[in-house]
């Protein structure tokens, strides 16, 4: 039996000790927003979030990670309204078959929680680990960085003293 | 605010909140009950005589369904239109990754332990890695029956293992070789390059007991596939229903069958569904890769740069079958002579059979070879005349009422044009920067594209919620050509495009459609819809007419509304009624609900316009190790009105980065036939941090074929790119690299010749 908190929920299946967490995922979970690419850690179609840290989720056997905290695509929205980064990707042309989307997003969030206001260089830094075959990339990095700049105006203002 | 002006304006896909949550279905995440994993047993040898095959063992793994060879299928080949290939080998294998046997089981576990406990006894046979010697007559026949095989397109040629032997042109070489003053050969080569589309194979069968088969699957062409998949399983096509999906990624990769014809046995022998999904590692060595090519061309100049012949001539490696080729021959070879002004050319194209792996389409197939080879031969002339190559391309670039290589006669021909402001925006007459310690330089290749022919069904309804939706059995790859489409419907009956919806039909709910590809889709898809949506149109207003009590020809659509008035400019309509109230009135059309519903089918013919692409660009080349730096791109594309330039975009930005990838470092290594590149960290594409800055030109103003005067623009931002760079490289160290991929290894080569004088 493997326990696992996915987006917030505590969730347990029966599964082989051998079992990655993005077959986990997929079939004994039935959530199968993250897509095997490459399948050995290359191409980042299959990046969820462990404990708030980027993770190829073809790479980790889901019973080394039992109890953490998952967070995949189907996570990121809040109560049907989409994240920053979601909603850019799809205003900037962010995608176009969209299976590297899932992974791509997932990546793009870590940065931006890790680093709020990116350059473009560090946005193409950051993104290197995620392949994508239809953009040629441009179109993600104007999301990220139309995500970063959307965050920025929507934070709630700091309290003042007045 | 709603959006009335529905063509022209960056509508956002509207599959985007699915894809961008993780909702939208692929192939490989769709299950059904009962659902068993297929796996299929791959041939390790590139050519062998298979002597025994036994599977007793494999059949005893638990949880295994199914194990079947070609003993358990019939003898029927399979192919897009060549049918060369057999389901599983039968007695021979032909490339390293052949299917030779599969198992079904109930997970995936299973059915890898079963293959391990197939024991098959091989005979290796000489193979044939390279396909010139395959052409040569000493050379053993890879495919003896080759003469009775369906799907030729002429009867063979006669020369050693090759299936198809095309040739185009026009006037008479010889004569024109006669009239040349100067005469130029160069010799190039082209890698086998994959399409690494992220999402792999995948597909799902389901052979019901009625006979039925529902198949799953991520293929572009659904119609073409139930015809092959009709054809091989000895089926009427009516039995077969291909159902919609996402597609993670084509490039031309996702139009062939791949594991499809397999399955369908797998299911039939085990009783219960099944699905199989290649992994990556299958994907690289046995797919459907672009051709490698060895290109040869002479040309015949006049000593003002005019040129008056030239012969080409490009052998395409098949590998083991011709299968995965719709057209069996690879009918961008005809780019083999360039966008030029050429009284008397021929091109000769050779398909030939090895035993590598089998070599399918890949976005504009052929054509980045062929233009690679040409606009780099183009430039080493050039070079050799003491000519610029602007210049030398402006001397001899087809121009209106001329005749291409290939005997076109297009209108409007824009390549002077598109050249001019690709090497305007590149800045070609100011001095190239100077770097100290590095080598810099600039290069600039044109070509053109048509849009593909092909034939569409689209269905447009309306019921009373007055939501209009199109229905078509069509899937997308990616490019957003289902808003584009949406935007279509939603120009010609005046409402929002965010008003429009789209269902996805399975191929038993509509007739034939071509799939996407062949930049086809604007033009040919579009035409359909259009048609469907004008039709809707005419029905609303007739049917609007008697509830406005007015005559048909005072009748209109105005902002989702049917109006009464004498033109639309006036600032009220004194009578008007919604377009879901005139549909409400309507009989039962739609699965029985109210509603009008307006059918169109469309076939095109070849165009009489082309497209042009013009691409520059700048290098940086590290003398010490060789190391090529893209420091700028720029691409500039004739057009036509743009529907959407958010999608339109994603299309330019994507080609020229594939193309950056086939320049620079994408190649599908193989040692004695086998596949060694087999992950995407040995076979490398292009990364965020590989991409150049880039400078897109529109030169707008063409009157394309497709809807509202557009052009396609799918395919051409790939194809010039390799060229323009290794135009640029060559400029760079002053000596040529001909053979792709430009890596770093060739460039210190090519620096250290040159030095050494060689």
């Amino acid at each position: 039996m493997v326990k696992l908190k996915i987006n917030g929920t505590e969730r347990e299946a029966q599964a082989p000790a051998q079992r990655l967490l993005l077959d986990f995922l997929r079939y004994d979970l039935g959530l199968t927003g993250a897509k095997e690419g490459c399948g050995v850690g290359v191409c980042g179609a299959c990046t969820v979030l462990v404990d708030g840290e980027l993770f190829a989720s073809c790479l980790t056997l889901a019973a080394a990670i039992e109890g953490a905290e998952v967070t995949t695509i189907e996570g990121i929205a809040d109560q049907g309204r989409l994240h920053p980064v979601q909603q850019a990707f799809i205003d900037h042309g962010g995608f176009q078959c969209g299976i590297c989307t899932p992974g791509q997003i997932i990546a793009a969030k870590a940065l931006l929680d890790f680093n709020p206001q990116p350059t473009e260089d560090e946005i193409k830094q950051w993104m290197m680990g995620n392949l994508c075959r239809c953009t040629g990339y441009y179109g993600i990095i104007n999301s990220v960085a139309a995500a970063a700049r959307n965050t920025r105006n929507n934070a709630p203002r700091q309290p003042t003293d007045d | 605010m709603a959006i009335y002006s529905a063509i022209g304006s960056s509508i956002t896909r509207g599959e985007g909140p699915d894809k961008v949550t993780g909702k939208s279905l692929y192939a490989a995440d769709i299950t059904l009950p009962g659902m068993l994993w297929g796996k299929a047993l791959r041939s390790p040898f590139p050519h062998a005589r298979i002597v025994s095959l036994d599977t007793s063992r494999a059949r005893a793994v638990p949880g295994v369904r199914a194990v079947i060879t070609a003993a358990d299928l019939p003898d029927s080949l399979v192919g897009r239109r060549l049918r060369d290939m057999p389901v599983l080998a039968r007695g021979v294998v032909r490339f390293a990754g052949e299917k030779v046997a599969a198992v079904a089981a109930d997970d995936p576990a299973a059915a890898e332990e079963a293959l391990l406990l197939i024991d098959v006894e091989y005979e290796e046979l000489p193979p044939i890695f390279d396909a010139a010697a395959a052409m040569s007559p000493g050379a053993p026949a890879l495919h003896p029956a080759m003469s009775s095989y369906e799907g030729l397109p002429q009867p063979p040629s006669g020369i050693n293992n090759v299936f198809a032997h095309i040739t185009w042109g026009q006037g008479d070489v010889a004569q024109g070789f006669a009239e040349a003053d100067l005469v130029f050969e160069h010799s190039f080569n082209a890698q086998l390059m994959h399409q690494a589309y992220i999402e792999p194979h995948a597909c799902l069968v389901s052979a019901e007991p009625s006979g039925k088969a529902q198949v799953w699957v991520n293929n572009k062409d659904p119609y073409a596939l139930r015809e092959q998949l009709a054809a091989v399983w000895g089926l009427p096509e009516e039995r077969i229903v291909l159902h919609p999906c996402s597609i993670g990624g084509d490039f031309g990769g996702k139009g062939s069958f791949m594991d499809a014809p397999l399955c369908y046995y797998l299911s039939l022998h085990s009783g219960r569904p099944v699905k199989m999904v290649m992994d990556y590692i299958q994907e690289l060595m046995a797919a459907n890769p672009r051709h490698p090519a060895v290109m040869t061309i002479k040309s015949g100049v006049k000593r003002d740069g005019a040129l008056v012949a030239r012969q080409a001539r490009v052998v395409f490696d098949s590998g083991a079958y011709g299968a995965f080729k719709p057209t069996v021959y690879l009918r961008g070879a005809d780019h083999l002579c360039g966008v030029y002004r050429i009284p008397h050319a021929r091109i000769d194209s050779y398909m030939v059979y090895t035993n590598n792996v089998p070599k399918g389409h890949m976005r504009s197939p052929a054509k980045p070879q062929v233009v690679f080879a040409v606009e780099s031969h183009t430039d080493l002339i050039a070079r050799e005349m003491g000519l610029d190559p602007y210049e030398f391309r402006r001397i001899n670039l087809l121009r209106d009422g001329d005749s291409s290589p290939v005997g076109h006669q297009w209108r409007e021909i824009r390549a002077d044009e598109t050249l001019r402001r690709a090497a305007q925006s590149a800045g070609w007459d100011t001095p190239k920067p100077a770097k100290p310690g590095t080598l810099t330089g600039r290069g600039l290749a044109i070509t053109d594209l048509s849009q593909g022919v092909g034939r569409f069904a689209a269905r447009v309804s309306i019921g009373a919620s007055g939501r209009p939706k199109l229905h078509m059995a069509f899937w997308d790859t990616g490019t957003g050509s289902h808003t584009v489409l949406r935007q279509m419907v939603a120009q010609e009956l005046s409402v929002p495009v965010d008003e429009v919806d789209i269902e996805l039909l399975d191929t038993s709910e509509m007739p034939f459609s071509s799939g996407s590809g062949g930049t086809r889709v604007t033009y040919t898809a579009g035409q359909a819809v259009v048609g469907a949506a004008r039709e809707l149109r005419r029905q609303l207003i007739r049917a609007a007419a008697p509830l406005l009590d007015s005559p048909e020809e005072d009748v209109s659509l105005h902002s989702g509304r049917v109006v009464v008035g004498p033109s639309p400019q006036r600032p009220a309509y004194y009578r008007t009624i919604a377009i879901g109230e005139v549909a409400a009135h309507a009989p039962a059309a739609n699965h029985g609900e109210a509603g009008i519903v307006a059918e169109y089918e469309f076939a095109s013919e070849p165009p009489d316009v082309t497209s042009f692409c013009a691409q520059a660009a700048e290098v940086e080349i590290d003398p010490e190790t060789g190391a090529i730096t893209v420091t700028r791109f720029v691409t500039a594309h004739d057009v036509g009105a743009i529907l959407n330039p958010l999608l339109h975009q994603g299309q330019v930005e994507g080609g020229v980065i594939q193309g950056l990838g086939y320049a620079l470092m994408e190649e599908l290594q193989t040692e004695d036939g086998h596949i060694s590149t087999l992950s995407f960290g040995d076979y490398k594409i292009p990364t965020s941090a590989d991409i150049p800055p880039l400078t897109t030109v529109l030169v707008e103003g063409a009157s394309g074929p497709a809807p509202y005067r557009s052009k396609g623009i799918g395919e051409s931002a790939n194809i010039p790119v390799a060229a323009a760079i290794a135009n640029a490289v060559t400029d760079a160290i002053g000596a040529p690299i001909t053979n792709l991929p430009l890596t770093a290894e060739k460039a210190m080569t090519a620096i250290k010749n040159r030095e050494s004088g060689n």
